[in-house]
């Protein structure tokens, strides 16, 4: 299995094991629980002024998941520049072979899924990071609930594509 | 915030992108595969990741204090309806970009230009909700 133009992926126990170190040092340098879908409404705060985007967990401090995404951003340049140089790509692997869409297809495509994205984790409180690691690890109850169903849509979602309609 | 402790959050969101970015985490064809159970990559990375920080978990609640000093707190997610209709609909996003909210970010940084797409999709749906936010509250009985 390849990624990035071709580079071979972690091994999966390796990336468990420092996705897991790097969030308890974020909880214990920092005090933030791991979550990064809300980082999306530190982003609606900086433009509406409705009121569920200016609770008081979303100022001051609050503001570090904007930080916390710079790194993230920086990390796909730095990953993209230490295997095969950065360049800018539209290649998008199995959709390509299957689905055939150019950029302005792909671009409705990931918006629609986006939108999704956004409704979901808002209203699920949480994703593959607060619900998925940090919830389950936790064990709480809400986050159970939140894995299996985005695991059991995700799955039929995936199916019906690849298995159904561009099969 | 103070300089030092932004450049912390930053400095922890490049380790943590790093590995999403080197383990296919962000990768379309890898989350896609996942999905299919043609590949343990994505199953292995998340049960790893859970194990680890229940370990850590365990360890920091005996400490109780972070590096600072101050006294851990953890709020525990509220169990709602919102759960399975949330995580439904999330779980259809996840399997059409191949992303979840953290890889956005990095796929951006990897120079994936349809990433920006969905970027703007996810703040679009967030925003969405935060203007219907009392009425989906009703709905759902998702705290205030």
């Amino acid at each position: 299995m390849r990624i990035l133009d071709g580079q071979p992926v972690m091994h999966w126990a390796l990336a468990g094991v420092l996705l897991g170190i790097i969030t308890i040092v974020l909880l214990w340098t920092t005090g933030s629980r791991l979550g990064l879908s809300t980082t999306y409404e530190c982003v609606c705060r900086l433009f509406s002024g409705v009121p569920y985007f200016q609770r008081t967990e979303l100022a001051g401090k609050g503001a570090w998941r904007l930080w916390f995404a710079l790194g993230l951003i920086a990390s796909g340049v730095l990953s993209a520049m230490v295997s095969g140089g950065w360049h800018p790509t539209w290649a998008l692997g199995p959709f390509d072979d299957a689905i055939r869409l150019g950029p302005p297809g792909k671009a409705v495509w990931m918006f629609s899924g986006g939108v999704l994205i956004g409704l979901g984790t808002r209203i699920a409180d949480g994703c593959t990071s607060g619900h998925g690691l940090f919830g389950l690890a936790n064990f709480e109850w809400a986050s159970l609930r939140s894995v299996l169903a985005f695991m059991a849509t995700g799955i039929a979602t995936t199916w019906l594509v690849y298995g159904v309609l561009f099969r | 915030m103070s300089a030092r402790l932004a450049l912390s959050y930053v400095v922890i969101g490049t380790a943590f992108g790093w590995v999403l970015s080197r383990s296919g985490a962000g990768d379309y064809g890898v989350v896609q595969r996942m999905f299919l159970f043609k590949d343990f990559q994505m199953y292995g990375l998340l049960g790893v990741g859970v194990l680890t920080i229940m370990i850590g978990l365990w360890i920091l609640k005996r400490v109780g204090r972070s590096a600072a000093g101050e006294p851990i707190e953890i709020r525990p997610k509220a169990v709602n309806a919102g759960n399975w209709v949330g995580g439904g609909l999330f779980g259809i996003g996840w399997s059409m970009t191949g992303m979840c909210p953290g890889p956005v970010f990095v796929n951006i940084g990897e120079g994936k230009v349809y990433a920006l797409f969905a970027f703007a999709g996810v703040v679009a749906g967030t925003w969405l909700v935060g203007q219907f936010r009392p009425w989906l509250a009703n709905r759902l009985g998702l705290p205030r």
